[in-house]
């Protein structure tokens, strides 16, 4: 159990309707795509970016990431960027080759 | 006086640290099925075969995404209540986890049976293949939580009380379970909103 | 040697049963390796099955070598020989090798920190059954599984694709794409091997978190991690590896068996998939397999040259650093293995680049060795000369290795014998060499009696010059034009002489394993005791009185310095020789005296039956997944998944305390040993 400063139930609720709305912005920036001019290159970002802000907050709030030792932050973190950029590569060859031969 | 077998030079519980050296191998899990989907995602499909996007159902999948976004908070206030000394809000949080993530399965049924109907399948092509490989693990991941969540339920039940050791399970579940949850929030932003 | 017995205490009433059949709690018979959690009986488990098929994996290489021995043999069918080479090397590396290592990181693990087991005792346990019952599965295939003929066209001689017993696995180790899909490798074979590695896969990746949780947090006082041996080290990294390259080829082979059974077309080129991808999937866990493959022999090496060298390792943080390095950079070397494969000119160069980049921190490990030796006090012993041995042969291994990394070179050499040379040398020469230096350092401390020096200098001269007869020549024959995985070449290609020299080799490498297999046998019962500190050793592991009591530490020591047992025994003349410190005698016999007469109660992590049944319940299910087709797969499923979830809801529901009440619970689920009071009695 962790024995550092926890965070409060207010707090919690907080996150949670904060997430909330990101999501509810997500699904906006969806439907701004296709009934408005915002073109997938300008949302797609945005989208990344939001995804990614949810991530860190369920992470760090909900799995207690913020208030735990560093050493689980970097045990996480190696997972994460290993994937990120191995995956990376394999994406990034795998389109070229396709388009040099489709 | 007895001498322990286990010692603690990192200061973080054994199990803790193991779930988290768990959890971070499993990134490269779900990273080889999300990048499986990446790659085929924008490939020509044989006549006949829908788009992803053409059957895509986003105000559903939003709502099903909603409901396990707050089943992390249900988990999180339960291993709140257990803290506190509260077994019965503890067992409350809980069951409504537990029954959340049934509920975002039940909608991720439904979701497959009408791409089922109009076309889309396990075999029909590649991006659908990944499709329903990379969700289907995912569903599963939340099943064998619930489960997990059932079993703390169900400890808590049968002896009146959950007690320190078991705290420490409850929050490794809890851990678990948000992990569930931001894969999820991946998934849903790459493959669903992201043609 | 002295009994310490703590009677059960009679006071405390047994708790109201939770679970449906007692716990058990014997330690001894066959019960007691059947239910145990003490890692050093789950280590040697590891060791007897892992030699087992590094038995079964050398006759397979055999009979490949009876095959190619002369020209347009027909000693196996051509079906026949692509089950041998690829159950050769399936099992020599998932079978063998890795679990062989798995004996030593159980074994040796807590004894070099200074711990009494490790962080999770039952999921110890539960490695070792999935991986037993995952051998046998995939190996059971010898018998029940079947292959079909190719699809199409017109074989010459029929009888080439005939299979005298059932079919193994024959689509290659690497199971490349199309080739493992269903219309090419029809019936069940490659379903064996796809289900098989999944599950021994599982095995080694829930042994990773085991050992980075121990490592981490069992170590003694004063064990900082830039004190621990060179081989925990390896450990460490070689668990880095496992975590983090294990669920990739879990995706690709669910992928692929998928394909297979399920109909997606993840690989299947014409429904729109890519082959490629399985490639790039396979290769992105198999180049960091490589790694753990040699990793741990280079451990088991850096403990030895130091000891017989009488000096400590040369800039052991380089060693140690330089072996986080190759694992690191292991991760980015795959596509290497695919520069024949159509991925682009970028990735080529990048790829050929970073591989060599790899050279650097394996040659700064080649040069620490040496330097070891340099200057030292050499005892030829048999591990010594294995240590030895595998420093030579993989740096010969390694500088081939090199040439495959300039791709225009790798062009010319892939899928010809040169690659079979080169690999052969840095795992033969390389990863067994090792392992045999430690199978022979460590064979005083597991038994407690000494093997014959002269037998075991038998065995490395036959296996040494065997070896390079085996895979000396393969460079050649590679750069002749042989190719690989070809079960016959013809008469004109002139490759007679060489392909004789290698099959004598593969024979002598042969007779050299049966000389080891008898000096083992028979030391183990009529050898010399070996006393206390045999081999004069420098680490905390030789503390011990031997064999190694069931406790481990009878009292957990304090390290203060790197070598800390040696410490204690030497200290430093003006010259800077070691010289023995004036109390030496008074050390020694009180740590052998400590070490059997522990004067606290110890508690120990109890037997369970759990771990037994989740991996007879995982064999269950992958026999119920290949035969789902037919009418007994359904319920074969089922029966295995019930095995596997009321198992693993036994073990999180088994009791915390057997017999005693007055310590507080540590939790159980799917980790914590359960540390419970139990009799101190010395077991051997």
């Amino acid at each position: 159990m962790a024995e550092t400063q926890s965070p409060t139930i207010k707090l919690y609720i907080r996150v949670a309707l904060l997430l909330g709305v990101l999501t509810a912005i997500e699904v906006g920036l969806f439907y701004l795509v296709e009934f408005t001019g915002m073109t997938q290159a300008m949302a797609t970002p945005l989208l990344l970016g939001l995804a990614a802000s949810k991530f860190l907050i369920v992470v760090g709030y909900f799995m207690h990431l913020k208030y735990e030792k560093p050493l689980l932050s970097r045990t996480f973190a190696i997972g994460a960027v290993l994937a990120g950029g191995l995956y990376a590569v394999v994406i990034a060859d795998t389109i070229v080759s396709y388009l040099n031969n489709a | 006086m007895s001498a322990h077998a286990i010692g603690e030079s990192t200061g973080v519980e054994n199990r803790k640290l193991g779930m988290w050296f768990f959890l971070s191998s499993e990134f490269l899990f779900f990273g080889a099925l999300i990048t499986n989907y990446m790659l085929f995602k924008g490939r020509d499909l044989p006549a006949g075969v829908p788009t992803p996007f053409g059957i895509y159902d986003i105000p559903f999948t939003s709502f099903s995404s909603f409901v396990l976004l707050m089943s992390s908070l249900t988990m999180v206030l339960a291993h709140h209540a257990l803290h506190e000394g509260d077994q019965r809000g503890t067992r409350t949080w809980l069951l409504t986890t537990a029954g959340l993530g049934l509920t975002f399965l039940a909608g991720q049924f439904f979701e497959f049976s009408e791409f089922y109907l109009k076309g889309a399948g396990l075999s029909v092509a590649p991006v659908w293949s990944s499709f329903f490989v990379l969700t289907g693990f995912h569903g599963a991941h939340v099943f064998i939580g619930v489960l997990m969540l059932l079993i703390l339920f169900s400890t808590s039940v049968r002896n009146g009380e959950l007690s320190e050791a078991h705290g420490l399970n409850v929050e490794l579940v809890g851990l678990y379970w948000h992990f569930v949850d931001i894969i999820w929030i991946v998934i849903f932003t790459v493959v669903y909103l992201i043609p | 040697m002295a009994t310490t017995a703590i009677p059960p205490q009679e006071d405390s009433a047994p708790s109201a049963p939770t679970t449906i059949f007692r716990r058990p709690s014997s330690t001894e018979g066959f019960w007691g390796w059947v239910t145990t959690t003490d890692h050093k009986k789950i280590g040697i488990m590891y060791g007897y099955t892992a030699f087992v098929f590094f038995i079964i994996g050398g006759i397979e290489a055999l009979l490949i070598r009876v095959q190619l021995a002369v020209p347009d043999n027909s000693f196996l069918s051509a079906a026949e020989y692509n089950a041998a080479f690829t159950m050769h090397a399936t099992i020599m590396v998932f079978l063998f090798v890795m679990p062989m290592a798995a004996a030593f990181f159980n074994y040796l693990l807590p004894l070099m920190i200074g711990a009494r087991d490790v962080a999770f005792p039952r999921m110890n346990a539960v490695s070792y059954w999935i991986f037993l019952f995952g051998a046998i599965f995939v190996s059971s295939s010898f018998l029940f599984g079947t292959s079909g003929a190719p699809v199409g066209g017109n074989l010459p001689g029929g009888a080439e694709w005939a299979s005298r017993l059932g079919s193994a696995p024959n689509g290659g180790w690497f199971g490349y794409a199309p080739n493992s899909l269903d219309q090419f490798s029809t019936g069940t074979a490659m379903d064996y091997w796809s289900i098989g590695l999944q599950v021994v896969g599982i095995a080694s990746l829930i042994s990773a978190v085991n050992f980075i949780s121990t490592i981490l947090n069992l170590r003694a006082k004063g064990m900082k991690l830039l004190r621990m041996p060179v081989f925990v080290w390896m450990t460490f990294v070689v668990a880095f590896l496992l975590l983090f390259s294990l669920p990739i080829i879990a995706v690709a082979l669910f992928m692929v068996t998928f394909d297979r059974n399920f109909g997606t077309l993840f690989f299947d080129a014409t429904g729109g998939g890519d082959p490629v991808l399985w490639q790039h999937l396979f290769w992105l866990f198999g180049h960091p397999e490589v790694y753990i493959l040699i990793l741990p022999s280079m451990g088991l090496v850096s403990e030895v040259l130091p000891t017989f060298s009488r000096k400590p390792l040369f800039g052991y943080a380089a060693v140690v650093f330089a072996g986080a390095a190759i694992a690191f950079l292991g991760f980015g070397v795959w596509a290497h293995h695919m520069f024949a494969s159509g991925i682009t000119p970028v990735a080529q160069a990048a790829f050929g680049l970073a591989t060599m980049t790899i050279a650097v921190p394996t040659g700064i490990k080649i040069f620490n060795w040496l330097g070891t030796m340099w200057g030292g006090k050499i005892r030829f012993t048999t591990p010594m000369l294995f240590a030895i041995g595998f420093v030579s042969l993989f740096v010969i291994g390694g500088l081939s290795g090199v040439t495959h990394s300039v791709v225009p070179s790798d062009w010319q050499q892939t899928d010809t014998y040169y690659i079979v040379g080169h690999f052969h040398y840095v795992l033969f020469g390389g990863a067994v060499f090792g392992l045999f230096a430690g199978l022979y350092y460590y064979f005083p401390m597991l038994t407690g009696k000494m093997f014959s020096e002269r037998l075991g200098k038998l065995h490395f001269w036959l296996m040494f010059i065997g070896m390079n007869l085996t895979f000396g020549p393969m460079h050649w024959l590679g750069l002749q034009g042989m190719p690989r995985r070809t079960w016959v070449w013809v008469e004109e290609q002139g490759l007679g002489f060489w392909n004789a020299v290698v099959t004598a080799g593969a024979f002598t490498i042969a007779l050299s394993v049966l000389i080891f297999m008898i000096n083992w046998m028979v030391s183990r019962r009529r050898g010399d005791d070996a006393g206390f500190d045999p081999w004069d050793a420098r680490t905390l592991e030789w503390m011990l009185p031997l064999p190694v009591p069931v406790y481990n530490w009878a009292k957990i020591p304090e390290v203060r310095r790197l070598d800390e047992f040696w410490h204690r025994k030497y200290t430093e003349d003006e010259d800077g020789r070691a010289v023995r410190r004036e109390d030496y005698d008074a050390v020694v016999a009180q740590l052998e005296e400590e070490g059997r007469n522990p004067t606290e109660e110890i508690e120990l992590p109890d037997p369970s039956y759990f771990p037994f049944l989740v991996g007879l319940g995982i064999m269950i299910l992958a026999y119920g997944v290949v035969y789902l087709d037919r009418g007994f797969g359904l319920p074969l499923v089922v029966i295995g998944l019930l095995t596997m979830v009321g198992s693993f809801v036994g073990w999180s529901v088994e009791p915390l305390e057997e017999h005693h009440g007055d310590h507080d619970g540590h939790g159980h689920d799917d980790g914590g040993g359960d540390v419970v009071e139990t009799e101190v009695v010395e077991t051997s």
